[in-house]
């Protein structure tokens, strides 16, 4: 009569075998030593290295929009290209909106974003801008764009719905006026390497503040 | 079979060259190219062949065999403008004339011939046409070379015209191509894969192929041997399976105001030719003909037909319609003869592309994990919109190169073009050396030209450099615009380094002397690292590590 019982609720998983037990708690140890780790049919991108762990979940949601904001020099370029570098990791395409013509390819490169599928738009007219990352957003994976001073809210509100529908990331890198699905806020951070006269610069201490939405997180790495 | 005469000039990239410079005529002429990094003969003079020039050998190697050879560089545009010469001559004996690529074009005889008396006649026919419009252009020296050939079917026209002499076209009976292509070694046909393995197979020559029963060919090597094989045999019924194209593919577009210059048409016609060609494979075709329209300002209308012999690219495709942009639109100022030139003489405000002949596609291979072309194609399109929207050279790609500061060490190439680095960072396996440049971590903000900055000493004064290379007085407080909170004072430093660039060059010459510095820039900017360079007394900032 168990094994009818077994049979009739469909919602409950088979009794696993010992074997099994053991096959799985050795799977999840590779998952674990394999991170990030992103199963094929998830719509995530892996996000690596610390930054990463304070991301919900490890990652990136694809269709989502990410605000990230900082003083120049805090770390907040490092934060955004290392978002970039999920989406050429994942042997897709990043596009970076650069209206100064300021990035430094070679902190790119550092950051692990793969160059020949990074494209960079180094001038954009604030008028143009809307338009132009609605572009950017209809093919490729993650679209990092310098948010000009002065956006409209219904500009920002339709290239957040426009990420959601074609599946892209957008990083709204600088002041962000409408809803994000994770907040990035980088502080104060500390160079180390650097002496009085003396030594190169070597590490840093950047400090991190993420804020997914409904939730708090707030770490240093 | 159609039966095909083609007009073949060998050499050609040298006859343009000598079209626009006279005074090579004279001299034995190379034609270089450069592909990926070496610069290679694309073609030679008969005088630098004589010396034992060949295509494809390297420059520098071509000067050592021939060293009063005059080397000038490939020029597309000039090719195709010059060429468009010859085929306005032949077209005014038939209107039917396909072009391949400058320097060679065919068209079917079976009107024309039956008009001017046979094959023979039409030859000679069509040789005085092109040589006196070719000699109109400069009135002495030699004739330029025109071979012809006629034969049934393009490619036993294309080897007959390779037999003919300059003042002799060779003419293949009707029924007489397959014994023609007999002789002909398997590499005449192209395909350098298949011709490989079939000389390794002991059949070098087209007739050994063409002796084979036509199922043990198809059975080995497929659709693309089947081909192969007819050709071989001198069958040339053109594409396999002809599909008359609809007509609503046409895809045209206006230009207002009127195109005066070529690269305006062209960055519209690479678009043009991407929807065309995205809008037949939607259908399941693939193009392998299409004719290039035009229209004028005055109203004229222009129409050449270019044909492949495989399938269009968009690449190809684009290419294509700016060479007969160039022929069309260049001529006209540039060659301008005294009555077969003239009369293009508005802008262009109408731009036409009409599938001639399409052939079922036979699909492309994908990647070997699926989606990644897909990908491609749509980060691709995406990108080309953007540089539609904002100008071709507002997307870059960057690539990593040689140099001392972080400006000189990327260079930023138009999305789309060669990423070839100006200087190399690595040869072979070894990076080069660049002594003075600053290693990682790399600034994530260069600025160019540097942001003006003050840095200064403890008393407030600027701080110097020396000629021997020495500071003043160690830097404690850098001020700039860029910096948050306007600067502040110096926590941590390292330098000056000084760098004495390109001294041999009194115009580009620059020194300067460089800073590694830590800023404190108050409780909400913290600490901020950045570069800091002085330059004939004046302190800018460099870069910014953010």
């Amino acid at each position: 009569m168990g094994s009818q019982a077994e049979i009739a609720d469909p919602g409950i998983a088979p009794p696993s075998s010992p074997r099994d037990v053991e096959a799985r708690a050795r799977l999840r140890a590779v998952a674990a030593r394999t991170q990030p780790f992103v199963a094929a049919g998830d719509r995530r991108l892996a996000v690596s290295g610390l930054l990463g762990e304070l991301l919900p979940a490890g990652g990136v949601q694809r269709g989502s929009t990410i605000a990230v904001d900082g003083s120049p020099g805090s770390g907040s370029t490092t934060v955004a290209l290392a978002l970039a570098a999920a989406a050429t990791a994942a042997g897709e395409w990043a596009a970076v909106v650069d209206p100064g013509g300021t990035l430094g390819a070679r902190c790119a490169a550092e950051a692990g974003v793969v160059l020949e599928r990074l494209a960079v738009v180094r001038r954009a007219p604030p008028d143009r801008w809307g338009a132009v990352v609605a572009a950017l957003l209809d093919g490729i994976t993650v679209v990092v764009a310098a948010v000009p001073p002065r956006v409209r809210l219904g500009d920002a509100r339709r290239l957040v719905a426009r990420a959601r529908e074609r599946g892209a990331v957008l990083v709204a890198f600088g002041a962000w006026p409408v809803e994000a699905a994770v907040r990035v806020h980088t502080g104060p951070s500390q160079w180390r390497g650097l002496g009085e006269g003396m030594g190169l610069l070597e590490a840093r201490d950047l400090n991190v503040r993420v804020d997914v939405k409904g939730r708090g997180y707030a770490r240093a790495g | 079979m159609t039966r095909t005469c083609c007009v073949w000039c060998p050499d050609w990239p040298v006859v343009a060259a000598r079209h626009r410079d006279p005074s090579l005529r004279a001299v034995p002429v190379n034609v270089c190219e450069r592909v990926g990094a070496r610069e290679v003969v694309r073609a030679a003079s008969a005088e630098a062949r004589a010396a034992g020039v060949t295509r494809g050998m390297r420059r520098r190697e071509a000067e050592a065999q021939c060293p009063d050879a005059v080397c000038v560089d490939t020029d597309d545009a000039l090719e195709a403008r010059t060429f468009e010469i010859v085929a306005r001559a032949v077209e005014e004996l038939t209107p039917r004339v396909v072009l391949d690529r400058p320097g060679l074009c065919a068209f079917p005889t079976r009107g024309p011939s039956h008009y001017f008396g046979g094959d023979n006649a039409l030859a000679r026919r069509v040789h005085e046409g092109v040589v006196s419009a070719l000699a109109g252009l400069h009135h002495d020296g030699p004739a330029d070379e025109i071979r012809i050939g006629i034969a049934d079917g393009g490619v036993a026209a294309r080897l007959a015209a390779r037999r003919a002499a300059h003042e002799a076209p060779f003419v293949v009976e009707p029924g007489g191509s397959a014994a023609f292509c007999a002789p002909w070694p398997v590499a005449v046909l192209g395909d350098p894969e298949l011709t490989s393995l079939l000389v390794r197979l002991g059949l070098p020559l087209l007739g050994d192929v063409a002796a084979l029963p036509a199922d043990a060919v198809s059975a080995r090597f497929g659709a693309g041997g089947r081909r192969f094989h007819d050709l071989a045999r001198g069958l040339d019924a053109g594409p396999a399976v002809l599909v008359t194209p609809p007509p609503d593919l046409v895809e045209q577009m206006e230009l207002d105001p009127p195109a005066a210059r070529v690269d305006q048409v062209a960055f519209a016609a690479k678009g043009l030719a991407a929807r065309l060609l995205f809008r037949l494979a939607e259908r399941g075709l693939a193009c392998t003909r299409v004719v290039i329209e035009a229209e004028t300002e005055h109203g004229e209308r222009l129409a050449r037909c270019w044909r492949h012999d495989r399938v269009l690219t968009p690449a190809a495709l684009a290419e294509r319609v700016r060479w007969q942009l160039d022929g069309w639109l260049a001529a006209a100022g540039d060659l301008r003869g005294d009555e077969d030139l003239d009369d293009t003489t508005g802008g262009l405000t109408l731009l036409r592309l009409v599938p001639e002949e399409v052939v079922p596609a036979d699909g492309r291979q994908l990647g070997f994990w699926g989606g990644d072309q897909a990908a491609h194609d749509r980060a691709d399109r995406a990108l080309a919109r953007v540089q539609g929207l904002l100008g071709y050279e507002a997307v870059a790609t960057a690539v990593v190169q040689g140099g001392r500061t972080p400006l000189e060490q990327v260079r930023w190439v138009p999305w789309g073009d060669a990423r070839e680095p100006q200087r190399p960072l690595v040869v072979g396996t070894f990076p080069t050396a660049w002594p003075g440049s600053l290693p990682a971590p790399y600034p994530a903000r260069v600025f160019d030209p540097p942001v003006p900055a003050q840095l200064s000493d403890e008393h407030g004064h600027a701080v110097a450099v020396s000629g021997r290379g020495e500071q003043s007085a160690p830097p404690a407080r850098v001020a700039c615009a860029k910096l948050p909170g306007g600067g502040g004072g110096v926590r941590a430093w390292a330098g000056p380094w000084s760098s004495d660039a390109r001294w041999w060059d009194p115009t580009a010459r620059r020194r300067c002397a460089r800073w590694q510095v830590v800023v404190d820039c108050g409780a909400d900017g913290g600490d901020v690292a950045c570069v800091v360079v002085v330059e004939a007394g004046r302190a800018g900032v460099e870069a910014i590590y953010d």
